[in-house]
């Protein structure tokens, strides 16, 4: 059973998106257990996300924490939103390839004059496309 | 058929004389308009009669550019449009590829010769716009926002001052899953020559 990955945008103050990917249908799944121990997870590492940030000037974290056999990577785009990353251990290149492709997208999503920044994301047109890049790049 | 083609050179020569701004900014400040416009009115029926107004404003002073570079640069105006089909053929033609250096068709002209369609393939307001999902908890329902509104007023505006007064609606708009943007434009009446009563002499 693959372990699911979750991809959570964080903006200043609470969670902008979310999407749980199950690599092998590439929906949502998982049982309600383990999707809130993954929340957890991923909320818990924000501070260390922080104290990293000072560490290096690209946008591209890393692995900033390590839990069990499940890893947070996470990218830190311009204006200090937070792309998190929980996965049981892919290669960085492959998530820093995705990470740049979803910050593309969130680019495009920022220009539409009906999206303010730092406001959860509705768009489907953007959830499709960061499932759609999920599966080519992660799995 | 030889009008056609001599308006669309016509319409790519004065393109090509035209100071060009750039695109994204271009979109990007209209977007900021229309957003400040909906938080200030709320209703989207009154947003769309707002830019109508501001496209109004804007039409009234391009047809003036556009009659003066025409002139200038000699491109066949010192014959004047006979009827509605060719006026309607230098509005897309010349006056959208001059302005906005898109390529607009026209179409769909009516039996009595008083209505036709202009036909927008892509749209420079539109870039990166998406209009947000239906509000569940009740607030503006976007969908009835034209976002392009802007286009009637403009056309409006311009053929008024030149004694055309016409009606313009947005039918279809790719914002809105179409494949293609459609702006329908009805004469109502030919103006007389308004010189006004103040003029008359006695």
């Amino acid at each position: 059973m693959s372990s699911p990955i979750l991809f959570v945008i964080v903006g200043k103050n609470e969670p902008l998106f979310e999407a749980e990917i199950d690599t092998y249908t590439g929906t949502t799944g998982g049982n309600d257990l383990s999707t809130r121990q993954n929340y957890f997870v991923l909320h818990s590492a924000l501070d260390l996300v922080e104290k990293s940030a000072w560490t290096t000037n690209s946008m591209y974290l890393r692995v900033v924490d390590k839990v069990n056999h499940q890893q947070v990577s996470t990218f830190l785009t311009a204006g200090n939103i937070k792309f998190m990353l929980l996965h049981g251990g892919k290669g960085e290149e492959v998530v820093r390839s995705f990470f740049n492709e979803v910050y593309g997208y969130y680019v495009k999503l920022s220009m539409n004059p009906f999206y303010k920044y730092d406001t959860p994301i509705t768009s489907l047109a953007f959830e499709n496309r960061v499932r759609a890049a999920a599966r080519s790049y992660l799995s | 058929m030889s009008s056609k083609s001599q308006a669309a050179q016509a319409g790519q020569a004065l393109w090509a004389k035209m100071p060009k701004a750039n695109a994204e900014l271009f979109a990007l400040t209209y977007g900021s308009l229309v957003t400040e416009l909906v938080r200030d009115y709320e209703d989207p029926i009154e947003v769309n009669a707002q830019l109508d107004r501001i496209g109004y404003s804007i039409g009234v002073r391009c047809v003036d550019e556009f009659l003066s570079k025409a002139d200038v640069a000699g491109m066949g105006l010192t014959t004047q449009c006979q009827n509605l089909r060719d006026t309607a053929e230098v509005v897309a033609k010349m006056g959208f590829k001059m302005f906005l250096g898109i390529q607009a068709e026209v179409g769909a002209f009516s039996q009595d010769q008083r209505c036709f369609s202009i036909y927008l393939q892509d749209n420079p307001l539109s870039t990166f716009v998406e209009l947000p999902e239906d509000d569940p908890s009740g607030g503006e329902d976007l969908r009835r926002l034209k976002y392009s509104n802007l286009y009637c007023g403009v056309i409006r505006g311009a053929l008024e001052q030149v004694n055309l007064k016409v009606d313009c609606n947005i039918v279809r708009d790719t914002l809105k899953g179409d494949e293609l943007n459609e702006i329908r434009v009805e004469l109502k009446e030919v103006l007389a020559d308004g010189a006004g009563d103040d003029y008359k002499e006695e």
